[in-house]
């Protein structure tokens, strides 16, 4: 589990079981509902980063996913700080 | 005796009119061992208590135990089963409990197995129910399949039974998505909290049950060692009356009443809770 996607968003280990159980749920139930992938999941955020990263230089190292429930509705946020716009694309 | 005639008028022993028939609630929750034949025996007991009638309906059928839990066991003669397919009465097949005035078990069948009955089946009994009972609690069994789908069948409330851990509230998610697929907005209990795991960080906390699942809380019961010596006796933990869980328990009953002035009680870390006792004996408490 600490190698995989899960190991990015859970960081250092510090968090307590309490904070990993909320969000393996979290996660969990996306993948059901969703019927993804924890690979899948990674490779669309690193797609994601590539994108992004040809406009704009941005921080790889604090990239967050998180995620937002409203209602029934389950949203995968990926939050990225953004260093500078880059003048030239490519 | 011409130009007269007789009349015969029926008085209905009923108070209730049409409109004021009893109302079906299941308890439901797809993992297993949470909590909802405790959860029905003590809410059963509870609302009798506030005045209602009120059947409790065991739908694990083959694998029986509400009434033990109520310890009625020994009074069965008709069960579900036999009502659903009209081979006896409700008054024949409802026990009486004769400690609360009111409440009512319909036993499951042991010899049977859950497709004994079929939805249709379900719509004409809990019909019936309505028309004898001022509330109607459907024990449903584990899973999600034909003894899932009979124990929703005709209800009008869901109620989801959650214990603070990942496979049951992943479970939970699965059942209240298959609620909502029926127009069934369920409501949540988070049953066997332990307060001081939650406050140590070894225990999700009934607020991360709730924002993962995202659906309306009815109550908070905690882990309580009274429920299994409750259980042990066949009596009822609302009975038990400095009990936490059977404190929570009435609470919940009066809100599904429709009292709105009963707020709902987060359990406290309680120093003096047999959880706590433990800890402090092992020299964890933080
Ligand atoms: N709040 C509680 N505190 C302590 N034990 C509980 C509590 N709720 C349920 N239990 C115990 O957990 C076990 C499973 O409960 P049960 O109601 O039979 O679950 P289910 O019907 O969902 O399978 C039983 O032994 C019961 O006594
Ligand atoms: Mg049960």
């Amino acid at each position: 589990m600490k190698n995989g996607f899960f190991g990015k968003i859970f960081g250092t280990g510090k968090e307590s079981t309490r904070d990993i159980a909320k969000k393996r749920l979290q996660f969990a139930l996306i993948y059901d509902k969703l019927e993804v992938s924890d690979e899948i999941l990674e490779s669309l955020q690193k797609d994601i980063v590539d994108v992004i990263s040809k406009y704009f230089e941005i921080d790889k190292s604090s990239l967050k996913l998180d995620i937002e429930r409203q209602d029934d509705l389950s949203a995968l946020v990926l939050n990225t700080p953004i260093l500078s716009a880059k003048r030239k694309f490519g | 005796m011409a130009g007269s005639e007789i009349k015969i008028s029926f008085i209905s022993k009923q108070k209730r009119g049409a409109d004021l028939k009893g109302k079906v609630i299941v308890i439901t929750s797809g993992k297993g061992g949470v909590g909802k034949t405790t959860t029905t025996a003590s809410l059963g007991a509870a609302i009798a208590s506030l005045g209602k009638t009120v059947a409790v309906v065991d739908m694990d059928i083959g694998l029986r135990n509400l009434d033990v839990v109520m310890g009625l066991e020994n009074r069965i003669v008709y069960n579900v089963v036999d009502l659903a397919h009209g081979r006896c009465q409700v008054k024949q097949a409802a026990i009486r409990d004769r400690r609360i005035e009111g409440l009512f078990l319909i036993p499951a069948s042991q010899s049977d197995n859950k497709n004994a009955l079929n939805t249709d089946d379900m719509a004409r009994l809990t019909k019936k129910l309505r028309d004898e009972f001022d509330y109607i609690l459907i024990d449903c069994p584990a899973g999600i399949e034909q003894g899932f789908e009979n124990s929703v069948t005709g209800a009008d409330e869901a109620i989801v039974v959650c214990t603070p851990e990942v496979s049951a509230v992943r479970d939970a998610d699965r059942i209240i998505g298959l609620l909502y697929a029926r127009s069934i907005t369920p409501k949540l209990i988070v049953n066997r909290i332990v307060p001081y795991m939650v406050v140590n960080g070894d225990m999700l906390s009934h607020k991360d049950v709730e924002d993962v699942l995202s659906v309306e809380l009815i109550g908070l019961v905690e882990m309580d060692e009274r429920v299994i010596a409750a259980t042990n006796t066949g009596s009822y933990i609302i009975d038990d009356k400095t009990s936490k869980a059977g404190q929570a328990y009435t609470r919940i009953a009066r809100r599904i009443l429709g009292d709105p002035s009963v707020p709902i009680k987060e359990p406290v870390y309680d120093q003096k809770g047999i959880w706590g006792k433990i800890t402090s004996k092992f020299g964890i408490r933080k």
